[in-house]
């Protein structure tokens, strides 16, 4: 992405609301390193260094998840364990919704993956479980529904159930647990995907915006009292991150719960965005900005019921 | 479970408790796979002689697109996905041939394989276990000293790093 080339709106918008403006533009400059996160259905991360040790090929632990692992080498994908579904490459961010509830999913036996294709985060949710209970991994898009498929299929997860139905139509559930990563105007992958701004406009952003906010309301109705449901999107925009989340508030009795996660920097949301303030309980909530882990943006909350 | 086709589909006239049987019979008594491994799963069939395992506790609602792994086929006979091999082939008693790394790369890209002698000591003619030490591959057709790779295309690569 040459960043001259970045809409002027774009830069409008987000560089007021970040500590480095010269940095965040220079990141979105930047390709993404290639990531990977290692499947525990089939193997473990010591078995995974040890083995990309003796290819020679370098990988870095992530400090935040002892699983995710950066390459700057393009042939980790023609590896032994690309093959056998030992690794499953993943961007960073993506990793973090399922691990923000860890804790919660080892009680759970009921998981909704509300938005799931391509099926990172079902992976990664089969995985955490061990191949236990039962996930259901939703999606709308028929087509995308494949992918989500031959995913599941590579890394051996077994505990889960596909359905193919608009979210806002699904019937009456409890779910002790809910994945809700939006579809959004993924302002934050733009450094995976240079044709982002094609598309880009703020009528798209409020288009996704009032999508997100029936998709949270129907999510919070899924869930059961006590549960938690993390809602993510990888986009910058406030429409479709602090104002989805203050819609929920301020219509239902949610909770936002803290988020920490250790050796990742986490940045604080908004308290407000165009001269409307957001519930306070929002700075719960956290953003993460691409020139501050080196990896794509991110948007992530954790609700309880 | 959702149709890909109006393919013409013989009529199946086993029970599905039978075929159901038939399956968990032929993973105990080909691969040494014991029904226990399974008794916290469910053993589903859906159309075209496909088995799938997956959660116990199924849904009713909203429609179902997939329920769990395929792990085999009935057309006749049981034939075991490659799916199944990969999750459970550290279980795998009998019927598995270690192949060798060269072996290996010819799998992995598709093609069919042949053995030799020395390695069929833990393996008899039909569907076998393809290993690389700890590394579970799938499923091959052994017949004589080839192995017919089954390999679904989409799952097929190029491996440069053994």
């Amino acid at each position: 992405m040459n960043v001259s080339e970045l809409p002027s709106r774009f830069t409008e918008r987000y560089c007021p609301l970040v500590d480095n403006e010269e940095a965040f533009l220079a990141s979105l400059g930047r390709l993404l390193p290639k990531s990977f996160r290692v499947n525990t259905i089939k193997s473990s991360a010591s078995e995974v260094k040890e083995r990309f040790s003796g290819y020679g090929i370098g990988i870095k632990q992530m400090p935040w998840y002892e699983d995710a692992f950066v390459s700057d080498n393009p042939d980790v994908g023609s590896t032994l364990e690309h093959f056998a579904g030992a690794i499953y490459m993943q961007e960073l961010v993506s990793m973090l919704p399922p691990i923000i509830v860890r804790e919660e999913l080892r009680e759970s036996r009921f998981v909704l993956d509300g938005c799931a294709a391509p099926g990172s985060k079902t992976t990664q949710l089969s995985a955490l479980m061990q191949n236990r209970g039962t996930i259901v991994a939703n999606d709308l898009d028929y087509m995308r529904i494949k992918a989500l498929k031959f995913n599941l299929e590579k890394t051996g997860a077994l505990n889960v159930v596909i359905t193919n139905q608009d979210l806002r139509m699904f019937p009456p559930m409890q779910f002790d647990l809910i994945i809700l990563d939006v579809p959004c105007s993924a302002e934050g992958t733009i450094r995976k995907s240079d044709g982002l701004f094609s598309s880009w406009s703020e009528n798209a952003i409020r288009g996704a915006s009032s999508v997100q906010k029936r998709l949270i309301r129907k999510g919070f109705d899924l869930l059961k009292p006590g549960g938690t449901m993390v809602y993510s999107t990888c986009t910058f925009a406030p429409e479709e991150n602090e104002a989805v989340l203050d819609h929920l508030l301020a219509d239902t009795p949610a909770v936002l719960e803290p988020i920490a996660i250790e050796g990742l920097k986490l940045s604080k949301p908004l308290e407000e965005w165009e001269g409307g303030r957001f519930d306070p309980q929002i700075s719960n909530a956290i953003r993460i900005w691409p020139h501050h882990n080196d990896t794509g943006g991110f948007f992530i909350a954790k609700v309880r019921k | 479970m959702r149709r890909d086709s109006e393919e013409y589909e013989p009529r199946e006239t086993r029970s599905p408790k039978d075929l159901q049987r038939m399956v968990l019979d032929y993973l105990d008594e080909r691969f040494g796979l014991e029904e226990k491994l399974f008794e916290k799963l469910g053993l589903y069939l859906a159309s075209k002689g496909r088995v799938y395992l997956g959660p116990k506790s199924a849904i009713a609602k909203p429609r179902v697109v997939t329920l769990g792994l395929l792990i085999a086929r009935i057309s006749g006979a049981v034939k075991p996905s490659t799916n199944l091999l990969q999750v459970f082939g550290k279980k795998v008693t009998k019927n598995f041939i270690e192949l060798t790394k060269e072996q290996t790369i010819v799998f992995a890209n598709g093609s069919d394989v042949n053995v030799e002698q020395n390695q069929l000591a833990d393996a008899s003619e039909g569907y076998v276990l393809l290993r690389y030490h700890e590394a579970q591959l799938g499923c091959g057709l052994l017949k004589g000293k080839s192995i017919k790779n089954m390999l679904p295309k989409a799952k097929r690569l190029e491996i440069k790093y053994i």
